[in-house]
């Protein structure tokens, strides 16, 4: 009889089909904005379905010839994401006077982001190199993490010092440098817990049934903790904080499988948020703006007006371009989901929430279907990412937590938060290839010839 | 445009999103079980490592089992795949009881497409079809193999 294995089917066709789908709801809600907005088809969809396709066509064909058996769903699902940004960016535009052209540039970064895309799929072909230099990225990615503290090109733009400028030739580039640090760190946190997951997963005393683990191995979160409360304090950023301390209790808990990880770490965290609250003034205002919005509504006047523009939208929202999510401050960065909850209401924010937990779920699987620890905590640990940053953000916009400075991926607008996220998407489907690749092919070794080794006759006569 | 067309617009919009979301999720269902085929075919598809391709290909053809017919353990089968010592110690992977045999008497390994066996320096020696070997010879589907007193075939 046969031997019979089981394999994933590569689906580079299910994976082109849905990419064509997600372009053609991307170039519809471009259509029906101005539609709705000027009563009339804009002269430039033929573009609009054109610079789409192309991009799809690139991506679909670098994926096809480098990754044949990368997960099918992440990119049709990212497109979309990244589309729909580009679209409500586009009617955020029109909605100022005058009109603005900032959603032509996200498109150039998107542009820039796929291209970053093909670079990482062509330059990677195995996550395996990123293994190597756990200490040195992790300094690297501290470095990038705290560079807005930098006195002379740290920049505090709506208070929070998140950003760092550079001047050339008169014109200030400025980027977030957390954007990068996340990918860094994601990969030097993978790449310490492989080394280090048997040391730190000892068990300690147990507490209340649960195990603590032991004192001398909480060096690495305490680390961690202080880390991310220097950027709660000097950088006054309570999402850029909690992204990277979860990201790391959640990859320890991942590599150890110690649930005292997760709750100390929840507690140090509530701790040192606390402490925040009661000394400094801008945790206290998000705290407020949280809990009573509407006690100072000047104060107050972004979450108050995202609160209206999402009532106002309800069930089915008002339909692309008859909303007026011009008034919220911020609309096309932090408040881009206020936007969408307004113009396609209930319906159309649930969907994008549900977008965003197929792309975490599929990273996930990844994560649970490779056999090798370090591309387990590489896919988990670029899940985690996009889960915390999405929980937070828009956990943050519908008033659940208190709102933080993070980017929506994918949706909102910025530069750095767009390639950032490309480049993460990449890895992540590098690691999905190799979960998803048959498993015989993998696991035949090289078996060197005996015969190799033979011993050599020399005739006398050559010597 | 009339108010009907635009709310019309609007559930069509959001029909379609929720549409992808559901082709989303049947492509997620029909990924769930992946799909069964034999290794023959899964060579044939080809995976990324042409090595592993042939060696695939190979390993069909390969018999993959020692079996004793004749001696003290008569009956006795062991795998074959990876690397197996043959002698009388304990860490041996087929373990003789024979006082003819010696502690590490003979090694039968896998090389690219063929089985070779290799005698470790035994005292009474290892035979290949009666025949004593000095080097690392080749076998094959129905070669016999006499260590000590027993002798052994390849089968499949």
């Amino acid at each position: 009889m046969e031997d019979q294995v089981v394999v994933y089917r590569k689906r580079r066709g299910t994976e082109a089909v849905l990419m064509l789908f997600s372009v053609l709801i991307c170039v519809a809600a471009y259509i029906l904005i101005h539609l709705d907005m000027d009563n009339e088809i804009p002269q430039q969809w033929p573009w609009a379905l054109g610079i789409g396709l192309g991009l799809a066509v690139i991506v679909h064909v670098i994926v096809r010839v480098r990754l044949p058996y990368a997960d099918p769903l992440i990119l049709p699902l990212v497109f979309l994401l990244n589309g729909l940004g580009v679209a409500m960016i586009h009617r955020l535009d029109l909605g100022t006077n005058p009109v603005m052209h900032s959603a032509e540039l996200q498109l150039v970064w998107t542009g820039i982001a796929v291209a970053v895309f093909v670079l990482v799929l062509v330059f990677l072909p195995d996550y395996e190199v990123l293994n190597r230099f756990p200490y040195l990225l992790f300094l690297l990615g501290m470095f990038l993490l705290l560079m807005p503290m930098l006195p002379g090109i740290g920049q505090e733009k709506f208070g929070a010092r998140i950003w760092i400028g550079v001047t050339i030739g008169g014109s200030t580039y400025s980027f977030q440098p957390a954007e990068l640090a996340k990918i860094v760190l994601v990969i030097a946190f993978a790449a310490y817990l492989v080394e280090k997951k048997d040391v730190l997963a000892a068990a300690g005393t147990k507490v209340l049934g649960i195990e603590i683990p032991r004192v001398r191995d909480l060096g690495p979160i305490l680390l961690m903790w202080l880390a991310s409360l220097a950027v709660l304090v000097f950088q006054k950023d309570l999402g850029t904080s909690l992204l990277f301390f979860g990201l790391f209790v959640m990859m320890l808990y991942v590599a150890t499988g110690q649930a005292g990880y997760p709750i100390l770490g929840v507690f140090l965290f509530a701790g040192g948020a606390y402490a925040g609250y009661l000394f400094f003034g801008h945790v206290q205002a998000r705290v407020d703006a949280w809990l009573n919005p509407f006690k100072d509504f000047d104060t107050n006047y972004q979450v108050i007006v995202g609160q209206f523009g999402m009532a106002y939208g309800g069930a089915t929202g008002t339909g692309w371009g008859l909303g007026r999510p011009n008034m919220t401050p911020l609309a096309k960065t932090d408040f881009i989901v206020a936007a969408f909850g307004e113009e396609l209401g209930v319906a159309g924010l649930a969907a994008i929430i549900l977008i965003y937990a197929i792309l975490v779920a599929r990273g996930l699987r990844a994560a649970l279907g490779i056999q090798e620890p370090f591309g387990k905590l590489l896919a988990a640990g670029l899940s985690f990412v996009f889960a915390i940053q999405v929980f937070t953000i828009i956990g943050g916009v519908t008033r659940l937590l208190p709102l933080t400075g993070l980017t929506t991926p994918f949706l909102s607008q910025g530069g750095s938060s767009l390639v950032a996220n490309w480049a993460m998407t990449a890895i992540l489907l590098v690691v999905t290839h190799y979960a998803r690749r048959p498993m015989q092919v993998r696991s035949r070794q090289r078996v060197r010839s005996l015969a190799m080794d033979e011993t050599q006759q020399i005739p006398r006569a050559a010597l | 445009m009339s108010e009907l067309v635009v709310v019309g617009l609007k559930l069509g919009f959001l029909a379609a999103l929720w549409l992808a979301i559901l082709f989303t999720a049947g492509a997620i269902r029909t990924d769930i079980f992946g799909r069964k085929i034999s290794t023959s075919e899964l060579a044939a598809a080809g995976g990324a490592d042409p090595y592993s391709r042939k060696a695939i290909k190979a390993a069909k053809k390969l018999p993959n089992k020692l079996k004793i017919p004749h001696g003290p353990q008569a009956g006795t089968t062991v795998g074959l795949g990876s690397p197996i010592i043959i002698g009388r110690s304990e860490d041996c992977q087929l373990v003789l009881n024979d006082d003819y045999v010696s502690t590490h008497h003979a090694r039968i390994s896998r090389a690219e497409g063929y089985d070779v066996i290799e005698d470790l320096g035994s005292t009474n020696g290892t035979f290949v079809n009666n025949q004593r070997i000095t080097v690392p010879t080749q076998i094959g589907l129905g070669d016999s193999i006499r260590i000590g007193q027993s002798t052994m075939v390849l089968e499949k």
